[in-house]
């Protein structure tokens, strides 16, 4: 913008200023998708640009096609929904419009040309009036850096909308395949109890058994069509989430899960102080401080023209019948009545308004830290405690129940029914890994970026 | 097998030999049995004479004599007994057994019997079947204090009458019992000749519940046991009782279980000849080939053993002659599993049918927990033995030495005196003169007339 000072006036200024800024080509979009790249390891585009025309879609098409040919793994699925979800495109594209409105901010109004022809009382009057926008030339400077801030800012809370709508993908996967993984043990819970009531029917037929004992058998059995229906509705419901993050339809939707989720890690993450990962990290917190460093400049601004509303300079040529008249026109507000306090106390509070804002989301962010930190730690202490104690302890009773069927100590109706407990006790199991996987997901929200390995050191983006 | 060992340390203790003038001062050594095999008869090498029982997977207590008086040391303590190869159980015995070892004396012997108490809690030794001074007779609160951990008491009193005894703690007796707190006690006749026999065999009758996987007895279980020994053996691990043929034999057998137990004797007839009472007069025998032993009695049955072989003797109650076993297990015979059995066997890997054609599971060896029995084991000669529990052999032989008690092996039958498949053609069933000829066979169909109601 330091092009502006050099400028002395006059409309000419308008053809050298036009080249000062210009619009980058991709709408901004590659700025905030290397925030987002950075922040999700995955890349937020196939052509390097949102998809403009047919060649894009296909391109897309094709490489999401190939990621849904095999079963989606957590950070495939968090891709595709980052090159694929519609809302997260549309707010890719209002990077294209703070973009423009930077350019715009960049660029002198356009001079206006008024042209009016009157004719009356057998007179005829054609005024023309070519008037431009001083005030811009003024202001152009400060326009610009807040302008500047804005895009920035804009950037910033696109990137964050990614990373959103990233966790929101891991998250949902994370549901998905637990809900399947639960479903499938619902199935063998089931199957177990098929198998005890196909047997008590038969020890019925043969005679051994009464009809209460087969009810008894049978009633379980029923109970556990019930759970296996519960079970599958719930991952009917899981899987159409996620579908909707990654902004899939029609064949697409065919798209396979793996069996399992991710087995717990060795260890979990040992971070240091969360509350200042997060201050730094989080994009919204970022956003939330240029807003203030925005609405700050714009106080400024509002200073320095408290007096000036609008100051046009206009060429006038006025064509009063045969007489051509020339000059100029300035209008000048005279700060008679209102002596632009009344815009200062409101941009001030304003200010006021944002620096609180940034406080309180300060104060979020940190609580959200802890939380989710603690959460984390916790669920990841419960889903080892299921894994190293009560999944081998019921495979041990499995073991040792097996042996007393062997001695004749035990019936196969209680070898069935300890199966049935194995399978919960694993069920359990998959309840807690799939909180652990949230809950790693969720701090990652919290704190700004991937967790796996580390987290980005150094700001994504300079305020 | 036998080790001696002074059950107390230090100078005070002394060997039998050297007697101080307060001779109470020194106790009598208590002898230790590590093994739960059956030890070879104990020939009284002083006092009078008489012949010696043989305690089947048991011992004999020795003894010393002091100045006229038999003297024994009986110790109480926890111990760790082979219930058969392959299970061990934490037992309350005696001198490292249980039960603990035969006190064998001879009518009109005075005995002297110190009893020292390394059980955590307060015991006594009541003298079953025995008459005596009361004061002598071992119930706590009522004839006696409890001898507590570490004491030593003693009892003394005169054996009066010949037969057949036990001896058991009357203290707690339900836990004490529970563990394993019993041991026999045989008086014999001042005649050798009196009643005599060639060989007699003593045990006793008593029941554990040991959970499979587990060592020590659920002392609370009143009657649901499931393990069935003789002398705290189980089959296979209950020695054969081998006689020479025509041998008189005599057996003698005490209850210390809840249940009664008709002991039973293939290829013979014998005939109860002693209770706890005393001798049975010959004009009251009753032959017998099973005879009842109830709770806290005493049988003795003699016969001759004339029929060669390997005869079955065991208690009638089925569920006796088998191993740990599941009570609660429902009957599968009948049921059809195909289909389901693979169902299953995705569920459960392992898993095998069983039961469906009846209860019989000895060609199968599959492994159980730990530290128990199969319901059912033990091979013979024609293939499993399908038994366990209160289960042995008579083992009668010809031409072996007069107290050679070494197993034989199996017996070898003469030709033509085995059961055998019949291999030649299958005569048509006979029928009923007048009945219709042969249609396939339909299940019958049995219609009560109404009027003829019973």
């Amino acid at each position: 913008m330091n092009c502006l000072h050099k400028l002395a006036g006059g409309a000419s200024m308008a053809l050298l200023l036009g080249g000062c800024a210009s619009l980058s080509g991709d709408g901004g979009f590659g700025a905030a998708a290397g925030v987002s790249e950075q922040r999700t390891g995955l890349s937020a585009s196939v052509a390097g640009r949102l998809p403009r025309n047919d060649d894009d879609a296909r391109a897309l098409a094709a490489v999401i096609d190939k990621k849904l040919g095999q079963p989606l793994a957590v950070d495939e699925a968090v891709h595709v929904a980052l090159l694929n979800n519609q809302g997260l495109q549309a707010s890719y594209w209002s990077l294209g419009i703070a973009e423009a409105d930077l350019v715009q901010a960049g660029r002198l109004q356009n001079p206006v040309f008024d042209f009016k022809r009157s004719h009356g009382g057998g007179e005829l009057s054609i005024e023309r009036t070519l008037t431009f926008n001083l005030l811009s030339l003024i202001t152009a400077p400060l326009a610009g850096r807040i302008e500047g801030r804005r895009y920035e800012q804009t950037k910033l809370l696109v990137s964050n909308e990614a990373l959103k709508v990233a966790a929101d993908t891991r998250r949902a996967w994370v549901e998905a395949v637990a809900a399947n993984q639960s479903a499938e043990y619902a199935v063998q819970v089931e199957e177990s109890a098929q198998a005890s009531a196909e047997l008590a029917d038969r020890m019925r037929k043969a005679g051994n058994w009464s009809a209460m004992d087969v009810a008894r058998e049978q009633a379980y059995h029923a109970q556990t069509v019930a759970d296996v229906s519960a079970a599958r509705k719930t991952a009917v419901a899981a899987r159409e989430k996620l579908t909707r993050l990654m902004g899939l339809s029609g064949a697409q939707t065919a798209y396979k899960l793996p069996d399992h989720l991710p087995e717990l890690p060795a260890a979990p993450q040992e971070l240091g102080d969360i509350e200042q990962i997060a201050v730094n990290e989080r994009l919204d917190i970022q956003a939330a401080k240029l807003d203030t460093a925005h609405t700050a400049s714009t106080l400024g601004l509002t200073k320095t023209t408290r007096f000036i509303n609008v100051l046009d300079l206009g060429v006038v040529g006025e064509s009063e019948g045969p007489i051509n008249r020339r000059g100029y026109e300035l209008s000048l507000e005279i700060p008679l009545f209102d002596w632009g306090s009344t815009r200062v106390a409101r941009a001030e509070a304003t200010y006021m308004q944002s620096v609180n804002l940034l406080a309180q989301a300060a104060v979020n962010a940190r609580s959200e830290a802890r939380e989710s930190y603690a959460d984390y730690r916790a669920s990841y202490e419960l889903a080892r405690h299921y894994r190293d104690q009560v999944v081998p302890l019921r495979k041990k009773l499995a073991d040792e129940t097996l042996l007393r069927y062997n001695g004749m100590l035990m019936s196969v109706f209680e070898l069935l029914a300890d199966a049935r407990e194995q399978s919960t006790a694993v069920n359990g199991y998959i309840g807690a890994l799939k909180d652990y996987w949230t809950a790693q997901a969720n701090l990652e929200a919290a704190l700004g970026g991937r967790l796996s390995g580390h987290l980005p050191t150094t700001k994504g983006v300079t305020p | 097998m036998t080790t001696r060992r002074s059950f107390l340390s230090g100078a005070a203790l002394i060997g039998a030999g050297m007697v101080t003038k307060a001779g109470a001062a020194s106790l009598p050594e208590a002898p230790v049995q590590s093994s739960a095999a059956t030890a070879p008869p104990l020939v009284p090498p002083n006092g009078r004479p008489y012949n010696p029982v043989v305690t089947l997977n048991g011992w004999t207590l020795p003894w010393r004599m002091k100045d006229g008086v038999k003297e024994f040391h009986l110790v109480a303590e926890p111990v760790v007994r082979e219930l058969a190869p392959g299970m061990t159980a934490n037992l309350w015995g005696y001198n490292g057994q249980s039960p603990g070892p035969t006190i064998e004396v001879v009518e009109g012997d005075r005995v002297r019997i110190f009893v020292t108490n390394k059980l955590p809690e307060h015991t006594s030794v009541h003298w079953h079947g025995q008459l005596l001074p009361n004061g002598m007779d071992g119930v706590t609160g009522l004839t006696q204090p409890g001898i507590q951990p570490g004491k030593t008491f003693v009892y003394e009193f005169v054996a009066r009458h010949a037969g057949t005894f036990m001896y058991h703690p009357h203290a707690d007796e339900m836990a004490q019992m529970a563990m394993g707190m019993m041991g026999f006690w045989i008086t014999h006749p001042k005649d050798p000749k009196q009643h005599a026999v060639d060989r007699d065999f003593v045990f006793l009758l008593s029941a554990y519940d040991i959970e499979p996987g587990s060592y020590t007895p659920k002392i609370n279980t009143m009657l649901d046991f499931n393990l069935w020994t003789f002398n705290s053996r189980a089959f296979p691990g209950i020695d054969p009782m081998v006689v020479r043929k025509n041998d008189r034999v005599r057996i003698r057998a005490g209850n210390l279980t809840m249940t009664n137990h008709p002991i039973h004797l293939h290829g013979h007839t014998f005939e109860v000849t002693g209770t706890d009472g005393g001798w049975v007069r010959p004009s009251a025998r009753w032959p017998e080939v099973t005879t009842d032993v109830a709770v806290g009695q005493m049988r003795a049955i003699e016969f001759i053993a004339d029929a060669p072989g390997d005869w079955a003797f065991h208690c009638h109650k089925s569920h006796h002659t088998m191993n740990a076993m599941g009570h609660d297990v429902p009957t599968m015979i009948g049921v059809d599993h195909t289909g389901v059995a693979e169902k299953i066997n995705k569920l459960v890997p392992g898993y095998m049918v069983m039961g469906d054609k009846g209860g019989s599971m000895g060609d199968m060896q599959m492994p159980l927990p730990e530290n128990t029995l199969p319901m059912m084991s033990g091979e013979g000669p024609f293939g499993g033995l399908e038994m366990g529990g209160m289960f042995t052999t008579v083992k009668v032989r010809e031409g072996l030495a007069r107290n050679d008690y070494k197993d034989p092996g199996w017996y070898k039958h003469p030709k033509g005196t085995v059961a055998y498949e019949w291999t030649g053609e299958v005569p048509p069933a006979p029928r009923a003169p007048g009945a219709p000829p042969s249609k396939p066979v339909e299940a019958m169909n049995v219609k009560r007339d109404a009027k003829h109601h019973h």
